[in-house]
């Protein structure tokens, strides 16, 4: 079998010590120094791209891996092979089986440490997970970080058991205990992205207290609890609302315990989860208050979360840490202390229970740093530039984009933006505050413009870009029935042959009866800028001649009869030709020509079929791909050709001659509609027969 | 009188045979119109031009590596800026190493068939207004947002999350529209991954040609 063969064999992974005695390897019975390698993890999911990933990342954390993407083989190799294996991963949803039961079969039979993993970071789900004994839950996309962790899963397991495998003097367990919590307090707080697991682990502990109701602290050697606390929202919050009781200034950790009276809680506990909050607490209460002072309370709440939303799932494992995270602020050491002490003074007068975070609430959510050095140096910019919030509805969800394409826009305003940061750490409070409102109304102006402007810059940097010679081979194409209208913005600013996108609507047979339930939908909203951020349904190109009546302008240049249809963009198509960059056709057509259409690359215009042998090239537009539309024939290939060097990669042979007639054709001249038709390449041959 | 052509002059058609008088006349032809004319210079022109198998002539090959870089490094920040990939797909590529050389290519060509699957699919689903299987599009869906995630496809998993909201409330219409954005996504990046992979592929060419030892 297939996985008997990955155990068999030798593991190339480099620095790993174990070749292929794997087998036989415990974790005991590992080379202590080189512990957690070779820790033998298996693998179960039905997604073979994440499978995949998975792999690679555990192998380079010098651990074992086998994966399996069905439950029941999972099952059937974990039975044969007991004592194989140290920790399984398995995904929740998958076909055959649920990953709960297969989470409880291997629980019970082979008691093994197993990790559950999902895309779907609900709190209701991990709640699930937890309930149903995971020892971790972690959201996909899973990271290095997370699974450099899993060791700890298998040691604490280990030791729990040893533990109560003797359950003798008090004093030899308390050890352990007090090992085992430097031990994973020390791993804790070398995570820098375990949250979920933080999450998990607390909740799950959370459950335990409440169902127990044990006295926990570190001496207690006997109840199977975990000895690390982790801060759920809920815990969280309790810790919040004692703090503000106390008072940030007397916030000792002795009287928050008392104030939130949580059983099982130890000063230690509540001290380190203090100290790691004290900075990153303090200027999101104040933040708040001038929030609530400066605009109406829900009015900007409800404001500043519509503008800038956060990617939910993907960011809850930094929001789990609790309402307020001013990573960035905190980390990257924004805050001055004289503006610290300033906003201790103010909080103190302020302190009161309204600085609640509810869960309906929506905190600023400031993330650069925890990541920020994997960050690419833009990429960091722009995650300091934007201020995140936690969304709640479906709606708002869409807005991500549009706010990355705001920033990305003008380099100028994402670093002004990424300045507002430094602003509100400023000692100037209020110009801070001010200037992240002004940032969110900036933001709701620049929404409404973003479309556009998006558009007029990716299409600029990609006529700036001088690439070229690439060939696509997507799968499918889109089409978009607003495209036209705002192409036009972009192309009125330039010489029109060097930029392209013309899209005819014009109904052909190509087009598949599918697109027609696209077009119903896309009909129905009217949104008419161009909208690949933006979320208005694209269809295909309606058949409906009013709707391109933005085409019509450019249809000055190409008479419209001339142009071709699109095809739609479907996942199913099959077909592709490999295409070249944007090109524009010429659409001054004589009867029956169809020139093949170009599109801009990273707009959603697809390309259209053409006729049979009978196409033209008038250049191509810097940078992106053509699409070609599922119906283009391989003869309808062109190189690209930016007016005086060849860049192409691939065209097939037989366009070779066309291709290189058009180009020098065109090289160095003005494209002239006119001209062209006069020298088809095929009717000259014709032409010729004639005399003949 | 002078101006009189002698026979020699004379277009050799009246003189020569049929086929002949064809390739004269494209002869003839092409002397006098300019354009053809500059058409068939060109071809030749171009064919005495070694062109490697890119088609790129070979004295442009070896400075090309940088411009590839320089393309590459273009798009990724445009598509960073967007918001259509994110850090996991830099993640992605630190995975690719001298052991697993084509690790990126694989599985993104992966993920780009299990995907399409999963498109098609959820549009059978939404094929019926009156039953559809709503969870069962959940289900799909999430397999879209992990391995999409999983990818560094930012900008697919967020319109994935949406998807879920419009399914979670059985709302058909809803469905139908996250589901051409969904595509129209998909599409785009699909595209935008093809780029890099051509641009890669250059540069690697480029790259190679340059260090070539008989070229050295």
């Amino acid at each position: 079998m297939e996985a008997m063969q990955k155990l068999a064999a030798p593991d190339a992974s480099p620095g790993s010590n174990y070749g292929s005695g794997l087998a036989i390897v415990t974790v005991a019975g590992a080379a202590p120094e080189q512990f957690p390698a070779g820790l033998r993890v298996l693998v179960v999911d039905d997604d073979v791209t994440c499978l995949k990933i998975l792999e690679h990342m555990l192998r380079k954390c010098r651990y074992h891996v086998i994966t399996c993407s069905e439950a029941m083989i999972a099952l059937s190799l974990l039975r044969e092979r007991k004592g194989c294996f140290d920790v399984v991963i398995s995904d929740v949803h998958m076909p055959d089986m649920d990953g709960f039961k297969l989470l409880e079969l291997v629980g019970l039979e082979m008691d093994l440490p197993v990790i559950m993993m999902s895309a779907d970071g609900r709190t209701s789900a991990v709640m699930r997970g937890i309930k149903h004994g995971a020892c971790d839950y972690l959201i996909k996309p899973v990271r290095m970080e997370e699974l450099k962790n899993v060791w700890q899963h298998v040691v604490r397991k280990k030791w729990n058991e040893s533990k109560d495998v003797e359950n003798s003097g008090s004093f030899e367990d308390s050890d352990h205990q007090g090992r085992v919590a430097d031990e994973s307090e020390y791993a804790s707080s070398m995570n820098e992205g375990t949250d979920a697991s933080w999450k998990t682990q607390k909740k799950k502990r959370d459950s335990k207290d409440e169902e127990d109701d044990v006295e926990l602290d570190n001496e207690d050697p006997s109840s199977s609890k975990k000895p690390r606390v982790v801060w759920s929202v809920e815990l969280h919050q309790q810790f919040v609302n004692a703090v503000n009781q106390v008072g940030i200034d007397k916030a000792v950790p002795k009287r928050i315990l008392e104030l939130m009276n949580v059983p099982g809680l130890t000063r230690e506990n509540v001290a380190s989860h203090l100290q790691e909050h004290h900075l990153k607490f303090v200027p999101m209460q104040k933040f708040r208050l001038y929030l609530k002072r400066i605009s109406g309370v829900t009015q900007h709440q409800v404001a500043l979360p519509s503008l800038f939303c956060n990617q939910v799932e993907a960011k809850t494992k930094c929001g789990s840490l609790g309402s307020l995270d001013f990573h960035s602020l905190a980390a990257s050491g924004q805050i001055p202390p004289q503006t610290l002490a300033a906003l201790h003074a103010e909080l103190l007068c302020h302190s009161s229970n309204n600085i609640v975070f509810p869960a309906v609430d929506q905190p600023v959510l400031l993330q650069a740093s925890s990541q920020g050095s994997k960050f690419l140096p833009l990429e960091k910019e722009v995650a300091f530039g934007q201020p995140l919030f936690k969304c709640q509805s479906g709606m708002q969800k869409q807005l991500p984009p549009s706010e990355i394409t705001v920033h990305g826009m003008s380099p100028g305003f994402s670093s002004w933006s990424s300045n507002q940061l430094g602003v509100t750490g400023s000692n100037n409070k209020h110009s801070g505050l001010s200037n992240i409102q002004n940032n969110s109304l900036l933001m709701q102006m620049l929404q409404h413009q973003q479309q556009q402007e998006h558009h007029q810059e990716s299409f600029h940097s990609m006529v700036s870009d001088s690439n070229n010679a690439i060939n696509v081979q997507p799968s499918c194409l889109v089409v978009s029935s607003q495209s036209p209208s705002s192409i036009t913005v972009g192309c009125n600013s330039g010489p029109i042959n060097q930029k392209s996108l013309v899209l005819s609507p014009q109904p052909s047979s190509n087009i598949q009866l599918r697109n027609n339930s696209l077009l119903a939908s896309s009909n129905s909203t009217s949104n008419s800028s161009n909208s690949r951020l933006n979320n208005p349904p694209l269809g295909m190109a309606p058949a409906a001649n009013g709707d391109f009546t933005d085409i019509g302008m450019l249809s000055t240049y190409y008479p419209p009869s001339s142009l071709s249809s699109s095809s739609v963009c479907t996942s199913s198509a099959a077909g592709w030709r490999p295409q070249n960059n944007m090109k524009i056709s010429s659409i001054n057509q004589r009867a029956g020509q169809l020139p093949k259409l170009c599109i801009q690359g990273s707009e959603q215009i697809s390309g259209a079929s053409v006729n049979q042998g009978q196409f033209r090239n008038l250049g191509f537009v810097g940078k992106g791909t053509c699409i070609p539309s599922r119906f283009a024939v391989d003869d309808l290939e062109s190189p690209t050709n930016d007016k005086g060097f060849t860049k192409t990669s691939t065209f097939d042979d037989v366009d070779k001659v066309k291709q290189e007639l058009n180009l020098d054709f065109l090289d160095g001249t003005k494209v002239g509609n006119t001209m062209l038709p006069n020298f088809p390449s095929t009717d000259f041959l014709g032409f010729l027969s004639k005399y003949a | 009188m002078a101006s009189i052509p002698g026979p020699d002059a004379c277009p050799p058609t009246v003189r020569l045979n049929y086929p002949t008088a064809k390739l004269s006349l494209f002869l003839l032809l092409s002397l006098s119109s300019g354009p053809h004319y500059l058409i068939k210079k060109d071809r030749e022109r171009k064919h005495r031009k070694p062109a490697s198998k890119t088609g790129l002539p070979v004295w442009m090959l070896g400075m090309g590596a940088g411009r590839w870089e320089e393309d590459m490094s273009h798009l990724l920040a445009l598509l960073f800026r967007q918001g259509v990939l994110d850090e996991h797909f830099m993640q992605l590529q630190q995975l690719q190493d001298e052991s697993s050389p084509n690790f990126v290519l694989e599985v993104i060509s992966i993920y780009f068939r299990e995907s399409e699957k999963l498109l098609r699919n959820i549009r059978t689903l939404l094929l019926d207004r009156e039953c559809t299987d709503y969870r069962k599009i959940g289900v799909y869906l999430n397999h879209l947002m992990g391995s999409s995630s999983s990818i560094g496809a930012n900008l697919v998993r967020n319109v994935c999350v949406a998807f879920r909201a419009a399914s979670e409330h059985c709302n058909w219409a809803g469905c139908l529209r996250s589901l051409a954005v969904l595509e129209h996504e998909y599409c785009y990046l699909k595209n935008k991954l093809h780029e890099l992979f051509q641009i890669e592929q250059q540069r690697v060419l480029a790259a190679g040609v340059r260090y070539h030892p008989l070229l050295q």
